[in-house]
């Protein structure tokens, strides 16, 4: 016996018949691809930023870090093993180094645990700038290293014995990089490394020492974060957690704009996918309301009907759902393989969110945007069966549309996590909707009057064009949606991949040279110029403590960045230096010698302290006050000497200060000996190996930003496709007609072309403006980035919109002219 | 078994309204066969969409059996049909995505018959379509198309048929087999048969004829 047609399990059935009848192909394609887009930009997403989030703890040495200026309770160590954490101990403190009696120098002392580093990498050689290589902890109890300046400070080489305090210690190594050391200088002497469990020996630290005390934690990210919340509720003032962030700001930003531009991207892949999903629902509707009239007429009801097409549309989700996840990751895996060789690390797991975000996905795309013109389909006359004419529903509204636009904000933010992101993406494209409509209307009436001049093609083609005039006015915004995102996310990418490079330039300055006396800043210019070495300039640099703003005395130790005492780097300068932008407040003349400063915003803000604020300084023994003037925004991620208070140069005149400079180096390692041997006291800071690092990470987000953006390009080509399909089949129809009237194929597929590319090009000036308008509300307000017009953009939006489209179109419709003009009509009738 | 009183049916146009029908009295008994002809246009059609319930009347009212149409919504006037009415069309109007044998099942499993397939099995014989039951209809001529569609409208052993044009799409010859078999399948079933065409022809083979024109109807 043939099973039922209809009632009990028929919604499958009907599913597996449409299936068959090719009805449910470009539906469930668009659903399909829609979650595997999500799913798979999802779960690349989260495995990259957990990979990144690995990658940027190296700079922390840790995955949490908590500091505090006095020591840290060892409860805490405990009962981070309890919960099977790694930790380690670090502490930080000034302290002199002697080789013998004549030879001494301030050295920066860092002792480590024999844990020290939990993430990242501790490189050390063997002499003195050789070769670095990695090693698997810090020094033995007993043993030291030194940074390679120490040695020429000292006079001595590896396997000599030096003294902390009252501990002696053989040195066997130079140390070369520690990941936490940062891109701060301030206050930084040539390192000692030594172990924590020599530091009761050496008698150096002792209630009221200046020493920073740090405990390391790393482990499964699940339980770093309980661990997180529970620490959060122990800290104790002066204690604090540090991130990333601090550790290196220029990556913290780099990497913070790679996440909003990824989760940007995500999102647009939603948007696209809801639109492809919107088009492809509808013409299954379109295509199904006389087979819904027919079962009416044979006595189905509206009920049974919404049931069947409810069901089968069920059933379709979950297909798609489970495809499409599956699709998805795969999609992410083969991103992985191809990225693996650019990607030094591991790409973390994906976690459970991925999956959940395409279910959702499906759910909300096909309640959404499927379900209404599937309820309108329930609802279809029966008198279609003898009026075939029937409009499907009148009242395709405004409901929709606001549902349409609910649904889409929701996933979007629910999806990017971020208001700011979603508000700037759908201001561009309510734009593109609102003027493009009007917009479109009115360029394809224009159209039709200019194609009565034409000849044949234009004017069947301009005819077209005008008679489907609502439905193209819908066809040019759908497309001008997809293209305006495509345009939006190359720009935005191009953009940020250009500005990276920018901040990183080959010759960006490498090394830094510090505490140079007054009266060796002609010799040391003198030294840079005779090796060829262009240097940044020489600026002078005075420390300084802040200690009240206004009258008030400032804490000596205030929680995180609320406002305290703080140390800075002082210097002067006649001119804002480079990179330096003014902000508010105005600059001194060149020969002022009023008692005013310039401060840097942030630090100002963490100060408390704004222009026309008075702060008392204290530099030395001295005290001086002075009057905030203007605040400055620094380019910290330019490799260039910056500052957080400038002085006149006359102001400062009467105090002691060094000067320092950056400059770019290259492999020229030598070079630093022979500056060393000949300027025995000034500081020289390495900072390649740092920035190798950041323009590896770079590097590794740029190519990641490039396949995220593949992906999208895929989800963008199906919303055309889809968008293509949708008039499909009218197009056959009408093409049948002419053909059976005598048209020939050139003459068909020419129209089509004429009448796609038209549309492309009014979709494409629709999305070039929409996207430059985004991109400026992106760029300014949600990446901080600076904005920059883009004239190439039109000609490549417009040109490219139209021969795409024109393309797609032809492609799309090869079934009008390769179908016999009879089966056409007679599948019409029949 | 049909009634139908002061029927009007009016649509709006641009600047007013047009009424299609005007004012239409008419009774149908039982087992009787009545053919409405008309020029293209004069509202036969319209006319046969509100007996048939796919449509409602702007005035007026219809009857079938003791059942108001008027007082039924959609969904009940579907029932009935379910239950009372079978079609067919001209443009034979099968689901393409089914077989000749599902098509024929189809109206007879919305009513919850459990021997669906056996029967429509056995009237796909009777319209000499036994060997062509799990064709689709694209692989089938007009003509057998709308002997499946004949099959479909009796399978479910309605009490009144409604044929639309039935031979509109087809040749003289095919529409001529298939007119032989509407009304064999006619009399041996009983059906109340009202046929919509503006074929003479077809319409001296029932026993009234009314005539509709420019939506008043007359006896012929």
């Amino acid at each position: 016996m043939t099973p039922s047609v209809i009632p009990g399990g028929s919604a499958l059935r009907l599913l597996a018949r449409d299936w068959r009848g090719g009805e449910l192909g470009v539906l469930l394609a668009a659903l399909v691809i829609a979650v595997a887009v999500v799913t798979g930009i999802s779960a690349f997403t989260a495995r990259l930023q957990g990979a990144l989030a690995q990658e940027s703890h190296r700079f922390l040495a840790a995955d949490l870090v908590v500091e505090a200026s006095q020591p840290l309770p060892a409860a805490w160590l405990e009962r981070a093993a309890e919960r099977g954490l790694d930790a380690a101990r670090v502490l930080t403190f000034t302290s002199m180094v002697s080789a013998g009696d004549e030879a001494m120098a301030l050295g920066a002392v860092k002792a480590v645990s024999g844990a020290y580093p939990l993430r990242g990498e501790l490189t050390a050689s063997s002499e003195p700038f050789g070769a670095a290589t990695g090693r698997a902890g810090g020094p033995e109890p007993g043993t030291l290293w030194l940074d390679s300046r120490l040695f020429a400070l000292l006079g001595i080489e590896p396997g000599a014995s030096v003294e902390v305090g009252e501990a002696r210690f053989t040195v066997t190594a130079a140390v070369r990089t520690e990941p936490d050391r940062g891109a701060s200088f301030l206050g930084l002497g040539p390192r000692v490394l030594l172990h924590v469990d020599d530091i009761p020996a050496t008698g150096v630290v002792q209630p009221g020492s200046r020493v920073r005390y740090r405990q390391l934690f790393a482990g499964d990210p699940a339980a770093v974060a309980a661990f997180r919340d529970w620490l959060d509720g122990e800290l104790a003032p002066g204690q604090r957690l540090l991130s990333v962030e601090e550790g290196q700001p220029g990556v913290a930003s780099a990497l913070d704009r790679a996440e909003r531009f990824l989760l940007l991207a995500g999102s647009l892949g939603v948007l696209l996918a809801a639109v492809a999903i919107a088009l492809a629902a509808r013409r299954f509707c379109a295509r199904h309301a006389d087979y819904v009239a027919i079962m009416k007429s044979l006595g189905a009801t509206s009920g049974y009907v919404g049931r069947l097409y409810g069901g089968s549309f069920a059933l379709l989700g979950l297909a798609a759902t489970a495809a499409g996840c599956l699709a998805g990751l795969l999609l992410q895996g083969l991103a992985f393989d191809l990225l693996s060789a650019r990607l030094p690390f591991d790409p973390g797991p994906a976690g459970w969110r991925p999956w959940f975000v395409g279910g959702i996905t499906a759910l909300v795309c096909l309640g959404c945007f499927a379900w209404p013109p599937l309820w309108r389909l329930a609802g279809a006359s029966p008198l279609r069966v003898l009026r075939r004419d029937l409009p499907l529903d009148s009242g395709r509204g405004l409901l929709d549309y606001g549902l349409g636009l609910a649904a889409v904000s929701g996933l979007m933010a629910w999806y990017s996590r971020d208001l700011a992101l979603t508000g700037a993406v759908l201001a561009g494209l309510a734009l593109t909707v609102a003027a493009g409509g009007g917009a479109a209307a009115l360029l394809l009436r224009g159209g039709r009057l200019a194609g009565m001049r034409a000849g044949s093609i234009w004017r069947l083609a301009l005819a077209s064009l005008q008679r489907r005039g609502a439905g193209n006015a819908l066809q040019v915004v759908m497309f001008a949606i997809a293209i305006m995102l495509l345009l939006l996310l190359t720009l935005v990418r191009s953009s940020l991949i250009d500005s990276w490079r920018a901040q990183l330039p080959p010759e960006a300055p490498d090394h830094f040279i510090l505490n140079i006396a007054p009266e060796e800043v002609a010799a040391v210019e003198q030294r840079l110029r005779a090796d060829g070495i262009a240097a940044e300039g020489l600026y002078p640099m005075i420390r300084g403590r802040v200690m009240a703003v206004n009258g008030e005395p400032l804490p000596t130790d205030g929680d995180g960045d609320g406002p305290r005492q703080r140390e800075a780097n002082f210097t002067w300068s006649a001119t804002p230096p480079p990179g330096n932008e003014l902000l508010a407040g105005s600059w001194w003349d060149v020969d002022s010698d009023a008692a005013v400063v310039s401060l840097e915003e942030e630090f100002a803000e963490r100060l408390g302290a704004g222009t026309g604020d008075r702060l008392e300084l204290r530099i030395g023994a001295r005290a001086l006050t002075v009057t905030v003037t203007s605040l400055r925004a620094v380019d910290w991620e330019s490799m260039r000497p910056n500052f957080f208070m400038i002085f006149p140069p006359r102001l400062l005149a009467d105090y002691p200060a060094t000067f320092m400079t950056s400059f770019h180096l290259g492999s020229d390692k030598a070079f630093l000996n022979r500056l060393l041997r000949e300027f025995p006291t000034v500081s020289v800071i390495e900072m390649d190996m740092v920035l190798s690092q950041l323009r590896s990470i770079v590097g590794q987000v740029s190519a990641a930003i490039e396949l995220v953006l593949a992906i999208i390009l895929l989800a963008g080509a199906l919303v055309l496709v889809a968008g293509v399909q949708a008039s499909v089949d009218s197009r056959l129809q009408e093409s049948a007609l002419l053909r059976s009237l005598g048209a020939r194929r050139g003459l068909v597929l020419g129209g089509l072309a004429i009448e796609f590319a038209a549309l492309g090009l009014f979709a494409g000036i629709l999305a070039t403006l929409g996207a430059e308008l985004s991109a400026w509300v992106l760029q300014t307000r949600v990446l901080d980035m600076a904005y920059r017009p883009t004239p190439w953009l039109w000609p490549l939006g417009l040109a490219g919109s139209a021969l795409l489209i024109a393309a797609l179109g032809v492609w799309g419709c090869r079934r009008v002219v390769n179908t016999p003009p009879l089966a056409v009509l007679r599948e019409e009738t029949g | 078994m049909i009634t139908a009183r002061a029927l009007r049916k009016r649509v709006p146009v641009a600047g007013g309204e047009l009424e299609i029908l005007k004012g239409i009295d008419l009774e149908i008994k039982s087992g009787e066969t009545v053919a409405i002809i008309g020029a293209s246009g004069s509202g036969k059609s319209t006319l046969l969409g509100l007996l048939a319930g796919l449509d409602l009347a702007s005035d007026g009212s219809i009857e079938i059996g003791d059942v108001a149409l008027g007082r039924l919504d959609e969904d009940g006037r579907a029932l009935l049909r379910a239950r009372e009415i079978g079609f067919v069309f001209q443009s034979f109007q099968l689901l393409p995505a089914l077989t000749a044998l599902e098509n024929v099942m189809l109206p007879l499993e919305l009513r919850g018959d459990g021997e669906a397939a056996e029967r429509a099995g056995r009237y796909l014989e009777r319209v000499g379509l036994g060997e062509r039951a799990g064709h689709y209809p694209r692989q089938l001529s007009g003509g057998e198309q709308q002997r499946v569609a004949i099959a479909r409208a009796f399978a479910a052993e309605p009490r009144i048929l409604f044929a639309d044009e039935p031979t509109g799409n087809l040749d003289t010859a095919t529409g001529e087999r298939i007119v032989e078999l509407l009304f064999a399948l006619n009399r041996e079933e009983g059906t109340t048969l009202v046929l919509v065409t503006h074929d003479e022809g077809l319409a001296a083979r029932c026993e009234r004829r009314l005539r509709m024109t420019a939506g008043e109807l007359e006896e012929a």
